[in-house]
């Protein structure tokens, strides 16, 4: 069974060396997520100016923040864990593998927290005109982020070496949002990848965030999607992670 | 050329020992059964079919350092990594302290202090951090855990470098942070692998100041290693694995009396000053001393067979091809 001190334990480790590491986390987090909304601004051109195109993107550049932050770098701090013989540290312990997940995930979360309201406070910064409802903002939130870190978790687990296992995460954390519908209309995909691109998490992520920063409610199917593949990517990853090697 | 000779006796060796041996030890706190480890007919077979470990029978108790030597792929560190439950075995048994180690593992783990051979530290974290993380991962409340920090950093004499990431420190000072973990919490069971592997003779002698500190109070020590000197000095007993199986256990005298041979000479050829050292194994030491006389040798040495001795004749291993002269001339 997990406990909370363990939990926390593993909290605060990862918190200690994120502190030392606070550059690149800006970077993942928000320098980077901001330029692509500018990006996006830019592209878009004349319609910028709805006000509509310019929550998308902001919508769009907080999950593209939510990816880089967990798929991408958790799923490589996963990675490091595994191959440098961090995990085997973890598991001279007698701490429960939950824990030591668990820990991982609320670090990811309040992580995500940070730079999603670092975004929103660029936005603001922006004139971008929003009514975020905060509460179901933050349970999107942290849905989305439980997702990426059970595919982080799944590729971290799985993959055959430091190397193979950081390029897909990168690949996977930047793939992600450029492949859903996220900074553009799910139409101006071709007909065969539509679907596919909106089965993506980060498409039902994408949705919810803007109806919850557009001050709407209705994103029930987007929430049950999300708990969903957390569920599964979540379970996968527990379930392939080596704690006690046969 | 002077005649070299050099003699070292039972008594002696005995004599070192026992000067260097930890003070007898103490009764451990809590109601921990004197027997720490007992393994029955432990195997492992990996998916291959490598058999790393054939059938291995151990016991560990209370305030005793057993030493596990063999050579590299001999199973030492499978069966240490199997008794500290970070892998399954095929078959047997292993009970820590009353408990199924293959059962309960995490039960198992809460009365041990483990360092594998090979683990990461966390690079960004100072010395300090790690230890107080690790203190209160083993269940230390906050106060203790800094106390148990503090406690083991001057142990391994790390002092300097409390505050220092670890990411900045030598290799050796790294090594001594993974035995630290280990040692935080007073565990009444110490599983080592290769702990003193890579370490300057300065840290080695302070973690086995160590050791022999938690053994006098009263705790077991499983290690291995491949330092014969090391397995002489802490250990109460000596398991030699070969080819995954516990060829001998037992004291180190109850090791070298299972040689027949147990005095060994040492020179170079006369007429070859030159050449390797060869190595011959005599009865006794006037059967030393006959063959320096037959064979007129002028460089010389002749000794009690040590346990490096023991260890290559029953791993039936040649010497190490640094000394390949040895084995070449080994009569």
């Amino acid at each position: 069974m997990p406990r909370v001190t363990d939990i926390a334990c593993v909290f605060r480790i990862q918190l200690a060396s994120m502190r030392r590491e606070l550059g690149p986390f800006l970077l993942a987090a928000l320098i980077f997520p901001s330029g692509m909304y500018l990006f996006a601004n830019a592209v878009a051109g004349a319609e910028v100016r709805l006000d509509q195109n310019r929550l998308r993107f902001l919508a769009a550049s907080i999950v593209f923040s939510l990816s880089l932050t967990s798929l991408s770098w958790l799923g490589y701090l996963l990675l490091e864990n595994r191959f440098t013989g961090r995990l085997k540290l973890f598991a001279t312990l007698p701490i429960a593998p939950s824990s030591y997940l668990l820990g991982v995930l609320v670090f990811a979360i309040a992580q995500a927290m940070l730079g999603t309201v670092s975004l929103l406070l660029v936005g603001r910064a922006l004139g971008v005109h929003m009514q975020p409802t905060f509460v179901l903002l933050a349970l999107v939130i942290a849905l989305t982020i439980l997702c990426l870190c059970g595919l982080g978790a799944i590729v971290s687990a799985s993959a055959r070496s430091f190397s193979q296992g950081s390029l897909l995460t990168d690949t996977l954390g930047a793939g992600l949002v450029l492949l859903a519908p996220v900074y553009y209309a799910p139409e101006m995909l071709p007909r065969g990848a539509r679907v596919f691109a909106q089965l993506l998490p980060t498409s039902f992520a994408a949705r919810a965030v803007l109806t919850t920063l557009a001050g709407g409610h209705e994103i029930g199917g987007d929430l049950l999607a999300l708990l969903l593949t957390a569920a599964v990517t979540l379970t996968f990853g527990f379930k392939l992670m080596k704690w006690r090697e046969d | 050329m002077a005649s070299a000779f050099t003699m070292t006796s039972e008594v002696s060796l005995s004599a070192v020992r026992e000067q260097i041996k930890p003070s007898r030890p103490q009764e451990f706190s809590g109601n921990t059964p004197s027997l720490a480890v007992k393994v029955r007919g432990l195997v492992k077979r990996y998916r291959d079919g490598t058999e790393a470990n054939r059938h291995i029978d151990l016991e560990v108790r209370r305030g005793e350092v057993v030493t596990i030597l063999g050579p590299n792929g001999a199973g030492k560190t499978t069966f240490l990594r199997q008794l500290s439950t970070e892998l399954r075995p095929t078959a047997g048994s292993i009970t820590v302290f009353d408990a199924d180690a293959i059962k309960e593992p995490a039960h198992a783990k809460r009365a041990m202090g483990i360092t594998p051979q090979e683990a990461g530290v966390f690079e960004r974290l100072t010395v300090r951090e790690h230890f107080e993380f690790f203190a209160r991962f083993k269940r230390l409340p906050k106060k203790a855990a800094r106390a148990a920090a503090h406690e083991v950093i001057a142990d391994l004499g790390l002092e300097a470098e409390t505050n220092r990431r670890v990411g900045t420190l030598s290799g050796g000072q790294r090594r001594r942070i993974l035995i630290g973990l280990a040692l935080l919490g007073h565990p009444p069971l110490l599983v080592l692998d290769e702990p003193t592997t890579g370490l300057d003779p300065s840290s080695r002698h302070a973690v086995w100041r160590v050791i022999r500190r938690a053994v006098s109070d009263g705790a077991a020590v499983i290690l291995s290693t491949h330092y014969m000197e090391e397995a002489e000095r802490l250990s109460d007993r000596i398991g030699i694995i070969a080819q995954g199986r516990l060829v001998a256990f037992g004291a180190l005298d109850e090791l070298l009396g299972r040689l027949d041979r147990s005095y060994r000479l040492s020179y170079r050829n006369p007429i070859d000053p030159l050449s390797e050292t060869c190595v011959r194994y005599c009865v006794n030491f006037a059967e030393a001393q006959t063959h320096v006389v037959r064979e007129k040798l002028s460089e010389y040495s002749i000794a009690r067979a040590s346990l490096e001795d023991v260890y290559f004749t029953l791993t039936g291993e040649a010497f190490d091809k640094d000394e390949k002269g040895e084995a070449a001339c080994l009569e």
